[in-house]
């Protein structure tokens, strides 16, 4: 089968979510948008929708808990400043890697993805510990509706920021092994796609529930 | 008006007609469909004398909403006329007929002129449509003016039945409310577990009874009498069963107002007869109590989701357990004996008394009038 | 007018060079591992036909409970259930199903395209879809059928005051919106990207618009009841608070999570009901769609609007006069792009040259109960009336015009006008015909004295009424009319199967149609086309038969393409998905750790078998 797939014009080991063995359709491109990339686009669409609902059901029930602890009694604004800036960089990180891959340099490219999957395992693990801290200060799923929200709205986003960390370690095990060339850099755009996503979810999260809970 | 008149349609009226029948006859059935729907349409309209007739308002606020029904339905009557006959016209008129050639009709893509007229003309209809609905949602929902006699009642629905809180009043009831004709009524209504919809269809719309949530419903009666109504939001198994019934009384003589809200203010009525009295021991020994109040013989200071109706006058109600069962001595029975067999998964306990006991215990029920 | 001066049966294409797998195995693994289109487009089909029936004799049982008033029949436990599994297989498991079948179909035909985008993800979304569906129905077995209505208004479907059913169906539901965003993506892509060259967006059919515009509605509104069922499933798995009242929580929150999804929704199950009809009306015209830009662009504006009108199923729920006016303006303006589709039909019927088989049939009389349903709907958009109408029969009927005289009728024709084309053979006609007239009759005999129902007051979902309610007798006509159309239903289905052994041969373009589709072989190649057709005009075959200088004209080489190959890795993906789901379930059958073990091995398999795909080589 690689044989075969081999002598084909159009070499397409595609290693994204499906998005192969059609590059040839692609010369009727009408987006000038590839598949992949446009597919990141419309699922990045929905995320905002689903992010959106989540942190619109956060502000829905802020200050409508009937019992503490507070937001301001629990947040660190430190810590989360921190992981926060670790989350910041790793998008530089992954712009590097981008940017590597595009220019055909897939080693460097390889190993931008693992420092970027590193930054993002740092960001869950300052959650972990954070949900951590929280608990431990009485605020549990269960405490109160800022509780609920929180926790839900927060694991979310480390739940993508998870996911993220794999889809970019794939990425790198797939440059490794010679499954992502450089012509289908396309797909660690489109990884950085997410990722950048992901970030900038954090970012808005940050700015409204936690610093706005200081600026008060 | 349509530019591509196939040559067929221009042959002589006379020809034209009898073409028409004949397809008509032979099959276009199709265009049956329209008269029979337009049938049942008009007899929709008129349906004499119903119990909940929403078209048939006793009150203000049915009043609003029967009059927008109209405006629509006359509305909607001519657009879906319209509609039809171009529809019938169009299939009587270009059909293909027997020993026509498989020549092509004109191939027109579209009209710019008639297509502006179709999208132009509903815009109209729907922004005056808006601004006489707009008039309407303010107009029900207006809070009424402070001055004027008010009846006030916190409504809450519980799973499946209603009580009534006439705070003013001092007077709890459950299933039958009672207002009085001409004057305004105003209705606070929340629920103790999940939501439920009071609806009365002849006084007025409907509003939810939400958990957590008051909402305001007013209405004003016109008519003296019963007016059943029923819990019109899905609220678990015995949803059917949560009926309620509105009674309007005369402002002045023995049936007024004023006396029901007297009687039902008074103390519960003391049993007289030995079996009341019986029924008194069962009602105070068998658990009972730990439900239902009875206005100086037990009441309850703290109430939950299976906290049960006042029992103080429910002789006087003409029917049990939301309108399920007529009010008398033998339904009464049945019911304390087994509520489940009356009212599928009836929050009231079974608390397994003997025929005798609840025998007893319904005859004195019966009596606190 | 002019004749026909080319037949497509005489397009003659040089074979073209081919590398690819497929069909890859046979029998039973083959539609296990296939990512044609054209398969997983009959198996959301058949699917969806099969939910038909479910979701029916759902409806047969508690129409015979409503027969005659104070019935035994069923209780009110088990009569909510089934309304609410009837509503839930018939909007989830079979009208969208069958829709998705037509998309996957009949979506890259139309296009020119060989398959779609991503022909695994494609295969992925129908497993998901199909695990999602026996989730939903396992309830039946395991603890009783959801039963809290198919919007599940909290509080009652919190666990104080709901049985396991409602795990179920939140549990399936999440599938089914997973399923349905992977879906929406890649018809997105395929439509917009694979489109064979001269296809610009405006000569695009209006079935691929239509169904490029339900796939952005579904993209954007499954994940607000996505997020709503996820809070759900936490309040009842985890003790959390979110709809908790007694805690400060707000009913209201799933009501506008499930309502900004449950609008945009119904135009996800009658656009692309529209667009059939739309289809269909020109070739038995044997004139263009009137209007055809116009009608497209409704289509659009529809979808848009639908995204701000959801709180007009919450008039009664005391928003507040000036929600409830906002609203209801929004609501009412959808008459208006609506009006344009109905209208511009009506001009493709006008001086056209009418025929009657059964899919012309089927979609003549869209209109008028399509328009009906409309108009009952825009009493609905006026609060006042709606105040009465709300929870009402009135609703029912509302919604039936529209859903079953439109959606489900617009699906009926859509197959017996595309069956040739699926199947390679003509569905039969005369039986056609007897569906179409029976089903005509029982739809009109059941849903239209529910108007009067509730203009007399009956609420829905009761399970029982007293006799002097007076509402015996159109409950009656609705349950006569309830059997004719479950007896209409086995004709259609009886005609599927005869048909599909031993109808008629169907050429390439048995009705003189006009679009991409007709093209090529009844049923198709695996690679659709033997080489990419250039599209020169909104009506290519049409014009290729019947206009002078507008051939489609095959190349003089064959072509060269790569068609992917079978794979196992998308089921299996999706089995571990729904291993996930089924680990949530047990969790509230068998607390403890199985739901960690469960969930630990869910997610190393799908992450296992997510590399596996992704390093298939193709
Ligand atoms: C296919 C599905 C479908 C479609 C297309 C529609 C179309 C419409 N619906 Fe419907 N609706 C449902 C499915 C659908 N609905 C369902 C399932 C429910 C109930 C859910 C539940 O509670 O379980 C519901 C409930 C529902 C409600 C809530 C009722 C209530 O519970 O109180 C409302 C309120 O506004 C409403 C309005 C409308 C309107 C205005 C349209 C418009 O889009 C209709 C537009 C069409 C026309 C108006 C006719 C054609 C137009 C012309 C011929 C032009 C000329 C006309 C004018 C100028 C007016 N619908
Ligand atoms: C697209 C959606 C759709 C479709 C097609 C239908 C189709 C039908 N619906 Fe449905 N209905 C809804 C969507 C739909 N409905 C929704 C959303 C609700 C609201 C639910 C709620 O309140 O929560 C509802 C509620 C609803 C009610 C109100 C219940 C109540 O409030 O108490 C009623 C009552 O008559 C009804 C009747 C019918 C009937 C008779 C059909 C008929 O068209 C069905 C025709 C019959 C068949 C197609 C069956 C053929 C099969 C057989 C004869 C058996 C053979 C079986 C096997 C071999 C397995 N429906
Ligand atoms: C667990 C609490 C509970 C106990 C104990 C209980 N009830 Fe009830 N009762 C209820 C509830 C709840 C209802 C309303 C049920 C309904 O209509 O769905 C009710 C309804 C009634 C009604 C009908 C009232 C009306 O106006 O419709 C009567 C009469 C009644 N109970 C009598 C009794 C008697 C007598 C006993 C003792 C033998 C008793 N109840 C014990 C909870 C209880
Ligand atoms: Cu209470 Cu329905
Ligand atoms: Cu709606």
């Amino acid at each position: 089968m690689s044989a075969i797939a081999a002598e084909a014009p159009h070499d397409d080991h595609g290693a994204d979510h499906g998005g192969h063995g059609h590059e040839e359709l692609v010369e009727n491109n009408y987006m000038k948008v590839p598949n992949v990339k446009l597919a990141l686009w419309t699922f990045l669409g929905s995320e905002c929708m689903f992010f959106g609902s989540l942190i619109a059901t956060y502000f829905f029930y802020l200050e409508k808990s009937i019992s503490g602890p507070l937001p301001a009694e629990v947040f660190s604004i430190e810590i989360t400043s921190i992981s926060t800036f670790v989350l910041l960089m790793s998008s530089f990180t992954m712009a590097l890697a981008v940017d590597s891959a595009k220019s055909g340099a897939m080693d460097k490219a390889r190993n931008w993805l693992v420092v970027t999957a590193l930054c993002g395992s740092v960001f869950v693990g300052f959650q972990v510990y954070e949900f951590y801290h929280f608990f431990h200060m009485g605020l549990a799923l269960q405490t109160s509706l800022f509780g609920s929200t929180f926790y839900t709205m927060t694991g979310f986003h480390g739940a993508h920021v998870t996911v993220g960390v794999i889809w970019l370690l794939m990425c790198a095990a797939l440059v490794n092994n010679g499954k992502i060339k450089a012509e289908r850099a396309v797909v660690i755009e489109s990884a950085g796609l997410y990722w950048h996503f992901v970030d900038i979810v954090w970012i808005i999260i940050f700015t409204f529930v936690y610093l706005l809970e200081f600026a008060k | 008006m349509f530019r591509n008149t196939p040559v067929a349609a221009q042959a002589s009226p006379l020809t034209t007609l009898r073409g028409w029948a004949q397809r008509a006859a032979s099959s276009r059935t199709l265009t049956l469909l329209v008269p029979v729907v337009m049938g049942l349409l008009l007899a929709a309209c008129g349906d004499g004398n119903h119990p909940r007739d929403t078209l048939n308002p006793a009150g203000d606020g049915a009043q609003v909403s029967a009059w927008f029904f109209w405006l629509y339905m006359i509305l909607d009557t001519v657009i879906f006329i319209i509609v039809c006959a171009a529809m019938v016209v169009a299939i009587m008129k270009f059909s293909k007929k027997k020993g026509d050639d498989d020549s092509l009709p004109p191939q027109s893509h579209g009209n710019m002129k008639l297509e502006l007229i179709w999208t132009v003309i509903p815009t109209i209809i729907v922004l005056v449509l808006a601004v006489i609905t707009v008039g309407g949602v303010f107009q029900l929902s207006a809070k009424p003016a402070e001055e004027q006699k008010i009846v006030d009642v916190e409504v809450i629905g519980k799973q499946w039945w209603w009580e009534f809180d006439y705070k003013n009043e001092r007077i709890t009831t459950a299933n039958e409310l009672h207002v009085e004709e001409g004057t305004q009524v105003s209705l606070h209504l929340t629920s103790a577990d999940v939501i439920h919809a009071f609806w009365v269809p002849r006084v007025s719309g409907k509003r939810d009874a939400t958990p957590g949530r008051t909402y305001p419903l007013y209405f004003k009666p016109f008519e003296k009498g019963e007016f059943i109504g029923q819990c019109a939001e899905l609220c678990g198994a015995s949803h059917a069963r949560m009926g309620l019934k509105m009674f309007v009384h005369p402002k002045t003589g023995p049936d007024s107002y004023d006396n029901w809200v007297k009687a039902q203010q008074a103390a519960a009525r003391a049993p007289t007869t030995a079996l009341e009295k019986e029924g008194k021991k069962v009602f105070e020994t068998k658990g009972c109590k730990s439900c239902h109040t009875i206005k100086g013989v037990a009441e309850l200071t703290q109430r939950s989701r299976t906290t049960g109706p006042d029992l103080t006058h429910v002789g006087s109600r003409s029917t049990i357990a939301a309108v399920t069962l007529e009010n008398n001595v033998e339904n009464l029975a049945k019911w304390v004996k087994d509520p489940q067999s009356v009212k599928e998964a009836a929050l009231m306990t079974n608390l397994g008394l003997s025929d005798k006991e609840s025998k007893a215990v319904a005859t004195y029920l019966y009596s606190l009038k | 007018m002019s004749a026909k001066l080319l037949d497509i049966e005489s397009l003659q294409a040089p074979e073209p060079h081919m590398h690819f797998e497929r069909p890859g195995k046979t029998g039973l693994v083959d539609w296990l591992t296939t990512v044609d289109h054209k398969k997983i487009g009959i198996l959301y089909l058949l699917s969806g036909v099969f939910y038909l029936l479910c979701g029916g004799l759902e409806a047969i049982l508690f129409r015979i409970q409503l027969a005659v008033p104070d019935n035994t029949f069923l209780g009110g436990e088990t009569f909510n259930g089934l309304v609410t599994m009837h509503a839930t297989s018939m909007v989830f498991l079979a009208i969208m199903p069958m829709t998705a079948g037509f998309a996957n179909f009949l979506v890259p035909l139309m296009i020119g395209a060989r398959d779609v985008a991503f022909p695994r993800l494609n295969s992925w979304s129908y497993w998901t879809f199909l695990g999602g569906s026996l989730v939903i129905n396992a309830s039946f077995v395991f603890g009783g059928a959801p039963s809290a209505g198919w919007f599940g208004y909290a509080p009652l479907t919190g666990a104080q005051y709901s049985g396991s059913g409602v795990d179920f169906w939140w549990a399936g539901l999440a599938l089914l919106s997973a399923s349905s965003l992977a879906a929406s993506v890649n018809f997105i892509v395929t439509i917009l990207n694979l489109r064979a060259p001269g296809l610009t967006l405006l000569r695009l059919p209006v079935l691929g618009w239509m169904m490029l515009v339900i796939q952005f509605l579904l993209a954007l509104s499954f994940p607000p009841i996505t997020v709503g069922l996820i809070l759900l499933g936490f309040d009842r798995m985890f003790g959390t608070l979110f709809y908790e009242v007694s805690m400060g929580g707000d009913p209201h929150l799933w009501q506008h999570l499930f309502w900004l999804f449950g609008h945009p929704e119904v135009y996800v199950l009658i656009l692309p009901a529209m667009g059939i009809v739309s289809e269909i009306l020109p070739v038995f015209a044997r004139r263009p769609l009137f209007g055809q830009t116009a009608v497209i662009f409704s289509g659009i504006f529809i979808g848009f609007v639908g995204f701000g009108v959801w709180a007009h199923h919450m008039f009664t729920s005391g928003m507040g006069p000036v929600a409830d006016a906002a609203f209801a303006a929004t609501t009412a303006i959808i008459a208006i792009p609506t009006g344009v589709k109905i209208f511009n039909w009506l001009g493709t019927l006008w001086g056209g040259k009418m025929t009657y088989p059964t899919p012309m049939l089927f979609a003549v009389s869209f209109i008028p109960i399509f328009t009906l349903g409309g108009l009952s709907g825009l009493m609905h958009a006026s609060p006042p009336l709606d105040l009465q109408q709300h929870d009402s029969y009135f609703v029912v009927a509302h919604f039936h015009y529209v859903l079953v005289g439109g959606a489900l009728q617009g699906l009926f024709a859509g197959v017996y006008f595309y069956f040739p084309k699926f199947t390679g053979r003509m569905m039969s006609d005369k039986l056609g015909k007897v569906h179409f007239w029976t089903f005509l009759a029982g739809l009109n005999l059941t849903f239209f004295p529910q108007h009067m129902l509730g203009n007399n007051g009956m609420p829905r979902r009761i399970y029982t009424y007293p006799a002097d309610a007076q509402w015996d007798l159109y409950n009656m006509l609705g349950t006569v009319g309830a059997l004719i159309m479950g007896a209409a239903t086995l004709v259609f289905v009886y005609n599927m199967i005869v048909s599909w052994r031993s109808g008629e041969k169907a050429g390439r373009d048995p009705w003189d149609a006009c679009t991409l589709e007709w093209l090529t072989e009844s049923p198709p190649k695996v690679q659709n086309f033997d080489f990419t057709p250039i599209v020169l005009s909104e009506r290519p075959v049409w014009d290729h038969k019947y206009t002078e200088g507008m051939e489609i004209v095959a190349p003089a080489k064959g072509e060269h393409f790569h068609m992917p190959s079978y794979s196992w890795k998308p089921m299996i993906c999706s089995g571990f998905v729904i291993l996930l789901v089924i680990g949530l379930l047990m969790n509230t059958f068998m607390p403890g750790n199985w739901l960690w073990v469960i969930s630990a091995v869910s997610g190393l398999g799908v992450v296992g078998s997510v590399y596996a795909w992704v390093s298939e080589p193709v």
